[in-house]
């Protein structure tokens, strides 16, 4: 993926997300065609943008608190003092995936009550795995050989992590994060069933008034959202060490 | 100036366990300042782990190892392998660094000024036979095998260490390109003199490279001294088998310039292309002899000018092994 090209996606995603948010609200005539019966054809209880704007910084705390715990733990673990928790960690790391996101929220609000709040730490929560377990496939995927040259030379080991551990590992941790940010921007918005403000009150609103058109509107923009973030990602990608080491 | 009595490195009654397995046994060997020493032995008889242990990548277990006669224990483990160049087989280049960075990496941990490590990268480039214009920007997936294991060598001589430990470092190259790298290291050993351990199974690079030879089994040192002494007098039957058992004769004519046997030339006239350097093995004349079916050869120094004569007698009699 060339850098013009996933400039130009990030781009495009970005204006229709932005088109998105601005122009359903003035859109009444268009789902009146499709619902003509119902009360109201628009969400308007929260304007889209500030839902989204919720939304956001939800998704962008929980990733960068995952991120830095995820990281810092697949770092940890992989140090000389640290390896007798590598298996425990890449244990859970792999078991944690298998559990369905709906059912992590479901399972905090007993522990962690309503809000904003529980659903960060429940997205964190979730958001650390495929963290920690991309950070591990890419600091063990390091060829052995650069590692003893690294030794052999005499870097000490904080300059192996800085100048060749992360650079060398550093798409895979990112596939990871990517990973995560983007199952957490559709987790985040059932966090809307537990008390959080996101683009989930749409749906939900949708869901239990029969009311189609908020569903479609909620759905719109979380897809949108989740594209412009992909693309994001990619574009971030562009930009690796790992990326370019000559093979163009 | 370091003294040249104390031996560079000094490895004594070295021993190196891993559980109860005993990897180097009690080994006892000396290398001095401008020494070449090449290690030799089969998989497994610890060659690799007594040169890694020179640079404390392996702690030993027992004995002592003294570099210009401090011992290795005493220095910081990441400030000694600044001090000691060290290339392996696999080249272990960093992938997501151009070449100039692969090579300044240890100038640049000794903190050394941007603009010296930039002129010392250029000179290793020059001296290594990489285009600086070319290569300078590469990245090593873009190298061949070659130039990355030439790459490596710079690296490994950037900071101007005494000491380089070499492992295997031409094991992976096909044949040509092995060559051309050993005639290139005897070149710069000749201008460098640098102390040099280097690891390798393969008897020919050893006889070929080393000033000195030590054969290694089982952990332990079999036999150790100069190519042609090995060669006259190979220890056992095992190093007489690492030596190539039958092929010995022809081992020990390629220690042996053609210099040494040739005879004036006394108006004597030969076919051109039955013709040798003086610097050309005695292996090399007596396979032109068979391959042309002749007896005699004429021999050309390197500009071309006909020096000398080569009789098959004089090329097998073994006078002065």
């Amino acid at each position: 993926m060339s850098v013009r090209r996933s400039n130009m996606r990030l781009i495009l995603w970005g204006l229709m997300l932005t088109a998105a948010v601005l122009v359903i609200p003035h859109l009444d005539v268009l789902f009146r065609l499709w619902l003509p019966d119902a009360r109201e054809v628009i969400y308007r209880r929260d304007s889209f943008v500030s839902l989204l704007g919720n939304h956001l910084a939800i998704v962008t705390a929980a990733g960068l608190i995952a991120t830095l715990l995820g990281v810092g733990a697949g770092i940890a673990v992989t140090r000389h003092w640290g390896k007798d928790f590598l298996p425990l960690v890449a244990q859970l790391a792999s078991i944690g995936q298998t559990f369905p996101p709906v059912a992590v929220l479901a399972l905090s609000v007993p522990a962690l009550g309503f809000g904003t709040l529980p659903t960060i730490i429940a997205l964190v929560l979730y958001g650390l795995l495929p963290i920690v377990r991309n950070t591990l496939a890419g600091l063990q995927g390091i060829d052995d050989d650069v590692m003893e040259a690294a030794r052999g030379m005499g870097m000490s080991s904080l300059q192996r992590l800085w100048q060749v551990e992360l650079p060398l590992s550093s798409d895979i941790i990112l596939a990871g994060i990517r990973t995560s940010v983007t199952i957490n921007i559709a987790t985040a918005a059932i966090g809307s069933t537990i008390g959080a403000k996101t683009l989930g009150d749409p749906l939900i609103a949708g869901i239990v008034n029969g009311n189609g058109a908020y569903v479609i509107q909620g759905a719109i923009v979380i897809a949108l959202l989740a594209l412009c973030v992909d693309s994001l990602f990619e574009r971030i990608g562009c930009a690796l060490p790992s990326y370019d080491q000559g093979r163009i | 100036m370091q003294n040249h009595d104390t031996p560079t490195i000094a490895l004594d009654g070295v021993t190196k366990r891993f559980g109860d397995e005993c990897a180097v046994d009690d080994i006892t060997l000396a290398v001095n300042h401008g020494e070449l020493c090449v290690l030799v032995g089969t998989s497994g008889c610890g060659k690799s782990t007594t040169l890694r242990m020179i640079n404390r990548l392996i702690e030993h277990s027992d004995g002592q190892i003294r570099i210009e006669g401090q011992q290795i224990r005493s220095f910081d483990p990441d400030q000694l392998r600044r001090r000691i160049g060290y290339a392996i087989q696999s080249t272990g280049l960093f992938p997501h660094w151009s070449v100039s960075r692969n090579i300044g990496l240890v100038p640049r941990l000794l903190k050394w000024p941007p603009d010296r490590i930039a002129a010392r990268v250029s000179e290793l480039m020059a001296m290594l036979d990489l285009d600086p214009e070319t290569f300078s920007d590469k990245y090593p997936a873009q190298l061949s095998g070659g130039q990355a294991q030439r790459v490596g060598v710079a690296r490994a001589l950037a900071a101007d260490p005494d000491v380089l430990l070499m492992d295997e470092p031409f094991g992976a190259l096909d044949p040509i390109t092995r060559e051309s790298l050993q005639d290139e290291l005897l070149h710069l050993q000749g201008q460098l003199k640098k102390t040099i351990v280097f690891v390798t199974h393969d008897m020919d690079e050893a006889l070929k490279l080393a000033d000195r030879i030590v054969v290694m089994r089982a952990g332990h040192i079999v036999q150790q001294g100069k190519p042609a002494d090995l060669l006259a007098r190979p220890a056992d039957s095992f190093v007489e088998s690492l030596l190539g058992g039958r092929d010995l004769g022809l081992k020990h004519a390629s220690l042996v310039p053609v210099a040494m046997r040739m005879s004036a030339l006394n108006g004597e006239c030969l076919p051109d292309d039955e013709s040798v350097l003086d610097t050309d093995s005695l292996r090399d004349a007596l396979s032109v002899m068979l391959w042309r079916d002749t007896f005699r050869l004429l021999v050309r120094d390197v500009n071309g000018n006909p020096i000398g004569i080569l009789h098959w007698r004089d090329a097998i009699r073994g006078d002065d092994a």
